[in-house]
């Protein structure tokens, strides 16, 4: 039976469709805070189930151009961009759950930050869904300018004020990097579709590159700038920290796997050819992320700051199995991806929960503040160690199976000197996420007022996160029909070949 | 899905652990759990041991698929060694759980349970991501115990060993992740298995030198071996009790253990061709040690370095090469977890009760506490190594393994035996006998619990001291195993 075209699209369709209409309910008076986040998860929701259904119902793999003629195959729908589509919906909807609290504490949000937040995960998904350089532009504009606005949404407070205009000064030029690159390749092949992109390479490998490696790199530096990379990682911090929490939250978990999502498939589909070029590049790139980011976060005393700098670390912990990728396609594109989801539960689950205990006030921010922890909240503590154990890399959750997937990546492709890197800042990186740990449950607890309880729905999501991050690292088969490790790096393979479909 | 025997003994201090946390119970009945729990696997390896075959291969295997994409199994198995260092958990546990009875929280059980299951785990696994995974796993409560109940600079003794450890396991995991991708390269499929990973052929010398080293690292810092010792001396003496029971008389050998099970077999040439070196490193270890041990007058350092002393003569067993110096080496993995374990129980009690550390503020203990003073005596003794003790025996083996390895190290090691003498003599006369005029009026005698905690130990100490044909014959065939068909060395 033909699939209509439009079920395709749903996904999309839902999630952009809600923003628009959340931007219009927002202008009524009786819609309050609670009733915009119902409404923009019901959106979400459905935006999800239609995502999944078509991931589930479309076979193995697929790739498909939805109103071809229409769109010009500008946009593509493949199981790769839907499992990323999957990833980011979920960013949002747990970001929505998880702030809710948070939200309502705060006068300042109103309903039009949901209609952003959607605006944003609507952003996000066309650019993984992007075939085309200039949609890829446009999705990027549309999810970076809805952060701009959400970073900057509390405005009484002036460092969110400073950091949503930090963000936009050098957001902006960052993405001027990828219009000046598209139009070198588009001056170099006559297109600036990703697939034609690459078959022109592949017929023209013998002629001279050099624009299409200007244009390349052009990109690859808006890349880096988005993901925060050595040399373009300083704004992170700034923009990171001055954001409020849940917004944090988001940006750390979603923003880097819609990032990630493009520029694998353009380089995997685009640049297989005359990647070779870049990749001593990229070696010196991530010791020096690594290096830099591993130094940022241990100097930290606000505890926010240091899960920034350290998400730099992390970053250089994706791009160990992006250079990986020359060698061992398939295994170092699924790793990304795996480690993707592992990062997004991690961070989410982190932010998400000092946000929460953060939510009444603003007092807990740096270690100290978190002294004693254990003694009055011990669950919260509990799920903040499973977090940092997680990020830390700690056999027993998520994260240790996503840094042995990259290592044994490095190692396979031969570059036993970033795996040599990688794990001496994981070494590192034990130091400054044991330090919670170590502050939340050694010391006796001083005078702690204000945290909320355990109740309601935020607790119950982060939790939710952390047994799914204990049961990524230790999960299998063992109850029957039940994804475990497996079926996410399954499913992360089935999503690269759906790369390759002609 | 079925579960042998291991997997119960691995997983079931964890699940009652994490049963404990949850329920709102007391610290008295999640003791009195935690005790229960500790019999029920003393029981169960002694189903373990009555079933256990006299060959030098794996027994009991269980066998599941975990991450089926890389080849990696949840393979667990036991031999000879692995039986008689089973054997020795189930046992010391209960016995030290008697001794801790009062006055822990359930934090403090909890965490005892957890690295009850990190032990086990490490000890029977057969697939290096697996043991990879107990070993680190067993880390975070022994972070938890000291952390939470330890003493003195706690918090920054608990991240330096923390740090330390991590540092080395890191390493190892990077050789093991590389072992992994070179049998991938050369057979084409994805395993961590140890069985098949020793089949690699297509190494060169270079890369074996750097894994053998990674993998020497990981084990040198656990046990710890000279140069590698500097965060035992902090954490030994902030631990609790508890802790450094389990810390000095069980993890300690993991790291032996970690030798004998994966650097041999992966790498059999270089073990031989490196175990000079590393008869020396034990040999100037043991003296090192006992030499720093001497100079203490914290009761609690000096038997740290003790410790590590006699952690280093196991060493040079292990790489002796030969028949006797193997079995003295696992014969003294034996004898020293219970005496080494004894005496910081004991030393455990001191402090309870006096509130001391100073060899110097103690004394004239003898008449406040006799029974003290006779399991203190008999702990000694074995650690010197007087004939009657498993002390003795395993020390004459191991001296006699050096000797057929090189006359000068035997005639060295079996005069550095005599530091270990002195240091301990001196304390014991220092502190327990000799009244010094200092007031130890607080000390109590042991009380029927605590000499029921005891006894066994010392019933072993001298059963396997009189009677060491009893315990040698279920761990001779694997001895000979991984002697003739590892090693290839004719006995």
């Amino acid at each position: 039976m033909q699939t209509p075209d439009i079920t395709y699209l749903l996904p999309l369709f839902f999630v952009g469709v809600g923003a628009i209409l959340l931007m219009i309910l927002s202008t009524f008076k009786n819609i309050n805070i609670k009733k915009g986040a119902i409404a923009s998860l019901v959106f979400l929701t459905l935006a999800i189930v239609s995502n999944i259904y078509n991931l589930n119902t479309l076979g193995d793999i697929y790739s498909v151009y939805p109103f071809s003629d229409v769109f010009n195959n500008m946009i593509v729908v493949d199981t790769y961009a839907s499992y990323f589509s999957t990833i980011l919906i979920l960013g949002g909807i747990l970001t929505i759950l998880i702030g809710l609290h948070y939200f309502q504490r705060r006068k300042e949000f109103t309903v039009e930050f949901f209609s952003l937040l959607l605006f944003s995960v609507f952003g996000m998904m066309l650019l993984v869904h992007a075939n085309e350089l200039i949609t890829a532009f446009i999705a990027l504009e549309i999810a970076s300018i809805s952060l701009y606005i959400m970073i900057g949404f509390e405005k009484v407070i002036d460092k969110r004020i400073e950091a949503s205009y930090k963000y936009l000064v050098l957001g902006s030029l960052a993405g001027v990097f990828f219009l000046l690159g598209s139009s070198f390749i588009y001056g170099a092949t006559g297109t600036t579709s990703i697939g034609e992109i690459g078959i022109f390479v592949s017929n023209n490998i013998d002629s001279n590159m050099s624009l299409i490696i200007l244009g390349g790199t052009m990109i690859l530096i808006t890349f880096l700038f988005k993901i925060a990379a050595f040399p373009f990682q300083n704004w992170a911090i700034d923009v990171y920290d001055g954001a409020s929490l849940p917004v944090t939250a988001f940006m750390a978990a979603t923003f880097k796997a819609a990032v990630f999502g493009f520029i694998l498939r353009l380089v995997l589909v685009d640049f297989d050819l005359i990647r070779d070029f870049w990749d001593d590049m990229f070696v010196y790139i991530i010791i020096f992320t690594l290096a830099y980011g591993s130094f940022l976060a241990i100097i930290q005393k606000s505890l926010k700051r240091m899960l920034v700098s350290s998400s730099i670390v992390h970053t250089g912990y994706l791009l160990i199995a992006f250079v990986s990728i020359g060698v061992i396609g398939e295994n170092a594109a699924s790793s990304i991806i795996f480690y993707l989801v592992a990062y997004f539960l991690s961070a989410l689950g982190a932010f998400g929960l000092i946000a929460y205990i953060s939510s009444e006030d603003q007092l807990r921010i740096t270690y100290d503040d978190f002294r004693g922890f254990s003694h009055i909240r011990p669950y919260m503590a509990a799920m903040l160690s499973v977090f940092m154990l997680s990020l830390a890399g700690i056999p027993s959750t998520i994260g240790f199976i996503g840094k042995f997937y990259i290592f044994t990546g490095a190692i396979e492709s031969g570059n036993e000197i970033l795996a040599i890197v990688g794990i001496t800042a994981t070494f590192v990186s034990v130091y400054y996420y044991f330090k919670l740990i170590a502050v939340m449950y050694f010391y006796r607890s001083p005078e702690m007022t204000d945290v909320p309880p355990l109740k309601g729905i935020a607790p119950l999501v982060i939790a939710v996160i952390a047994l799914m991050i204990i049961w990524g690292g230790i999960g299998n088969t063992l109850i029957a029909y039940f994804p475990g490790v497996d079926f996410l790096i399954d499913m992360a393979k089935l999503s690269y070949k759906s790369l390759f479909i002609l | 899905m079925d579960f042998g025997i291991l997997s119960v003994i691995i997983f079931l201090p964890m699940f009652v652990a994490f049963s404990l946390l949850l329920l709102p119970v007391s610290s008295k009945i999640t003791r009195n759990i935690a005790f229960m729990t500790a019999i029920v696997i003393l029981l169960l390896a002694g189903m373990v041991y009555y079933n256990f075959e006299l060959t030098g291969y794996m027994q009991f295997r269980e066998h599941h698929s975990w991450i089926s994409s890389y080849g990696i199994n949840y393979s667990l198995g036991i031999d000879g060694l692995s039986l008689i260092i089973l054997m020795l958990i189930a046992t010391l546990i209960p016995c030290a759980y008697l001794w801790l009875w009062d006055g822990r929280t359930k934090g403090y059980w909890v965490s005892m349970l957890l690295i009850q299951t990190g032990i086990t785990g490490t000890l029977f696994s057969q697939d290096l991501i697996l043991f990879y995974f107990f070993w680190e796993a067993m880390l975070l409560p022994v972070f938890m115990i000291i952390g939470m109940f330890g003493t003195g600079n706690r918090v920054f003794s608990t991240i330096k060993i923390t740090v330390y450890t991590i540092m080395g396991s890191l390493f190892m995991l990077i050789c093991i992740l590389y072992l992994g991708v070179a049998f991938f390269y050369e057979f084409g499929s994805w395993s961590f298995a140890l069985n098949d990973l020793i089949q690699i052929t297509t190494l060169s010398r270079a890369e074996q030198i750097w894994l053998f080293a990674g993998f020497m690292l990981a084990f040198a810092i656990k046990i710890p071996l000279f140069p590698f010792h500097t965060w035992l001396l902090e954490t030994y003496s902030n631990s609790p009790t508890g802790g450094v029971f389990l810390l000095s008389s069980i993890m300690a050998k993991l790291g032996v253990y970690g030798i004998v099970r994966f650097v041999m077999p992966l790498f059999p040439e270089l073990y031989k061709e490196f175990a000079p070196y590393f008869v020396w490193i034990g040999i100037f270890g043991l003296l090192y040690f006992g030499i720093a041990a001497l100079m203490q007058i914290n009761i609690k350092k000096m038997f740290a370095y003790s410790s590590a002393s006699h952690l280093g003569f196991i060493v040079t067993g292990i790489f002796s090469l030969n028949a006797y110096g193997m079995t003295g080496a696992a014969y003294l993995i034996i004898a020293h977890a219970m005496a080494t374990g004894g005496l910081f129980l004991l030393i455990g009690k001191l402090e309870y009760d006096l509130g001391i550390k100073s060899i110097l503020a103690l004394g004239g203990i003898a008449k406040k506490a006799p029974l003290f003073t006779v399991f203190f005596a008999i702990m000694l003794l074995c650690i010197v190594g007087l004939p009657g003790t498993n002390g003795f025996v395993s020390e004459f083996l191991i001296i006699l393994g050096t000797f057929g390895f090189s006359q000068s190290a035997g005639i060295v090691s079996a005069l550095t035996v005599l530091v270990a003498a002195s240091f301990m003599f001196w304390l014991f006369q220092r502190a327990i006998l000799q009244d010094n005029g200092n007031d130890v009026s607080q000390m109590k005698d042991l009380n029927l619990r605590e000499v029921l905690g005891m006894l066994p130990l010392i019933f072993l100490i001298i059963g396997m001291g009189v009677y060491p044909d009893w315990f040698f014959y279920k761990i001779e065939p694997t001895i000979q195993h991984y002697l003739i068909d590892i090693l290839e060395i004719r006995t």
